[in-house]
């Protein structure tokens, strides 16, 4: 059954036509990404399926449903955005950055066991829970970022770019985590614009180049693709 | 001597950090000077007085009445005035203009209605006196004063014990993230005015029993401005601190220099504060790691 399914989608800034009637699905337990170049459109999809960027056209249907239009009720559907930068509330410290993430939830003991199924994921976050996490470092704060999502039960998680501006080593841990994450049993949909990794992990693919789909297949065999590795992935 | 205008100094500057504190709330939060805060504290203080002459009740009851009368309009005001600028993200400019014709609207509407006359609230603390280190104090002072520590330091537990306070918190840093929490941001500014409008409320019926209530009564608010500012925008121990200062300068200065050279003092603080510390005492430390 389609987790998301997007069927062409538009969307404006003023004249920009920034997203060119896309459609896509991402099944319930799959890691989809989609890849392309800076200014391809990929962030202003996810901003869209967030509810934060109205979309000028389109339908998307979260498990058959309509996606509402404002961020709190697309939250209470199962959704939950990783954006570019990670965005966290830097004043806060880890442990309410984590607590916001659980806003919508009442369940005390299960909020608990969320944040223990983060710290199990990331443990370095339980060192740093009173630590306001403007201070931590940018692979904390991905991790923090990536925590804050989960925190909400996500059925879908979207991620933007979450190895951006990492090291090497951290965003093989970060890919690793998204595996985990999505073997938990949370659909997976990312975007990234360095991509061979996100492919290689991802079940499909999708390849975006100004607001355009233009190629798609399984996540791996994209990653292959010698003509794809030439203009997306850097050879 | 001292004592007494130290503690009428600290009477005004509570009363002060009432205003500020409602101000920098609100500022915080959408990043505009609401300049219709002042309109508010009037409107509070007039339904304050319409209780307190009209239906006779005692101050407990017309404070409660205020409170929640100006935390209602201040949420109107948000609804009617703010809300489709929101919506539409309009630049805070926008929001700022859009409040300073609140407040000529909403004064204008009381000249309309009810006139210009000044009144007075009836005599709830006569002119009892309470014997401080043996100085004698108006009780209404020192009442003002412990009034409003109590009252702030419940709004900064508020802001930092609870859910609500730690989405209001998290809403200063990044609004839309907020929102992808799960907040329901409409509500939560709700509550921000809500509050805002509160200590509006509290502050309105302390202006009032102290002075009196007239229609521009809300420009006092300037100096909830400078409190603000001094304090640290955004911050509310700041707005606390800086209102207490503000209030203890200004009345010391009426005391021992000249009650003309008060408003000069206070406005010539905040030009300092603004070019040597814009800050403030204690503002949002925003600074984050690279």
């Amino acid at each position: 059954m389609n987790a998301l399914l997007v069927e062409d989608l538009n969307v404006h800034y003023g004249t920009i036509h920034a997203v060119q009637g896309v459609s896509f699905s991402v099944n319930e337990g799959e890691i989809v990404s989609i890849v392309g170049s800076n200014g391809a459109g990929k962030s202003t999809i996810m901003w869209t399926l967030a509810g934060v960027v109205p979309p000028s056209g389109g339908r998307v249907l979260i498990k058959g449903n309509p996606l509402p239009s404002k961020p709190h009720e697309i939250v209470a559907r199962g959704l939950a955005l990783v954006p570019e930068r990670r965005r966290l509330f830097s004043a806060l410290t880890v442990r309410e950055n984590l607590i916001m993430g659980a806003y919508r939830r009442r369940d005390e003991e299960s909020v608990k066991a969320e944040m223990e199924r983060c710290f199990q994921l990331f443990p370095i976050l339980r060192e740093r829970l009173g630590q306001r996490s403007g201070t931590l470092s940018g692979g904390e704060q991905q991790m923090l970022a990536i925590s804050r999502a989960i925190m909400s039960d996500p059925k879908i998680l979207l991620l933007d770019e979450p190895t951006l501006g990492l090291a090497p080593l951290i965003v093989e841990a970060v890919m690793n985590t998204i595996i985990r994450i999505r073997d938990e049993g949370v659909t997976v949909l990312m975007v990234e614009q360095n991509a061979t990794q996100a492919l290689e992990i991802s079940d499909r693919g999708y390849i975006l180049e100004a607001g355009l789909f233009v190629k798609t297949g399984p996540g791996p065999e994209l990653a292959m693709d010698p003509e794809i590795r030439r203009a997306y992935l850097g050879g | 001597m001292f004592l007494q205008t130290l503690i009428t100094g600290l009477s005004i500057g509570g009363i002060y950090a009432l205003m500020a504190v409602g101000y920098s709330l609100v500022f915080s939060v959408l990043n505009f000077s609401n300049f219709a805060h002042g309109a508010v504290i009037m409107l509070g203080a007039y339904v304050g007085l319409a209780l307190a002459t009209k239906l006779n009740f005692g101050f407990g009851l017309v404070l409660a009445g205020s409170v929640a009368g100006a935390g209602i309009i201040a949420v109107l005001n948000e609804k009617l005035a703010y809300s489709s600028l929101r919506r539409r993200k309009a630049p805070s400019l926008y929001l700022m203009i859009s409040a300073m014709g609140c407040a000529v609207f909403l004064e204008n509407l009381v000249y309309a209605t009810i006139g210009s006359r000044f009144y007075a609230f009836p005599e709830f603390f006569g002119r009892q006196v309470v014997t401080i280190f043996g100085s004698s104090v108006s009780l209404l002072d020192v009442g003002a004063f412990i009034f409003a520590l109590i009252a702030i330091l419940g709004l900064h537990l508020f802001i930092n014990r609870t859910r609500t306070g730690t989405a209001i918190r998290a809403g200063v840093c990044d609004m839309t993230m907020c929102s992808l929490m799960g907040v329901d941001l409409n509500r939560l500014i709700a509550i921000v005015f809500l509050l805002a409008g509160a200590f509006a409320g509290v502050a309105g019926v302390f202006l009032g029993i102290k002075y009196l209530v007239y229609p521009t009564m809300g420009w006092v608010t300037n100096k909830a401005y400078i409190a603000a500012v001094i304090g640290g925008l955004g911050s509310l121990p700041g707005a606390l601190a800086g209102g207490l200062i503000l209030g203890v300068v200004e009345t010391f200065v009426s005391t021992y220099i000249s009650s003309v050279l008060r408003d000069v003092f206070s406005f010539t603080l905040l030009i300092a504060f603004l070019v040597w510390r814009p800050n403030g005492l204690m503002g949002i430390d925003s600074e984050e790691k690279v």
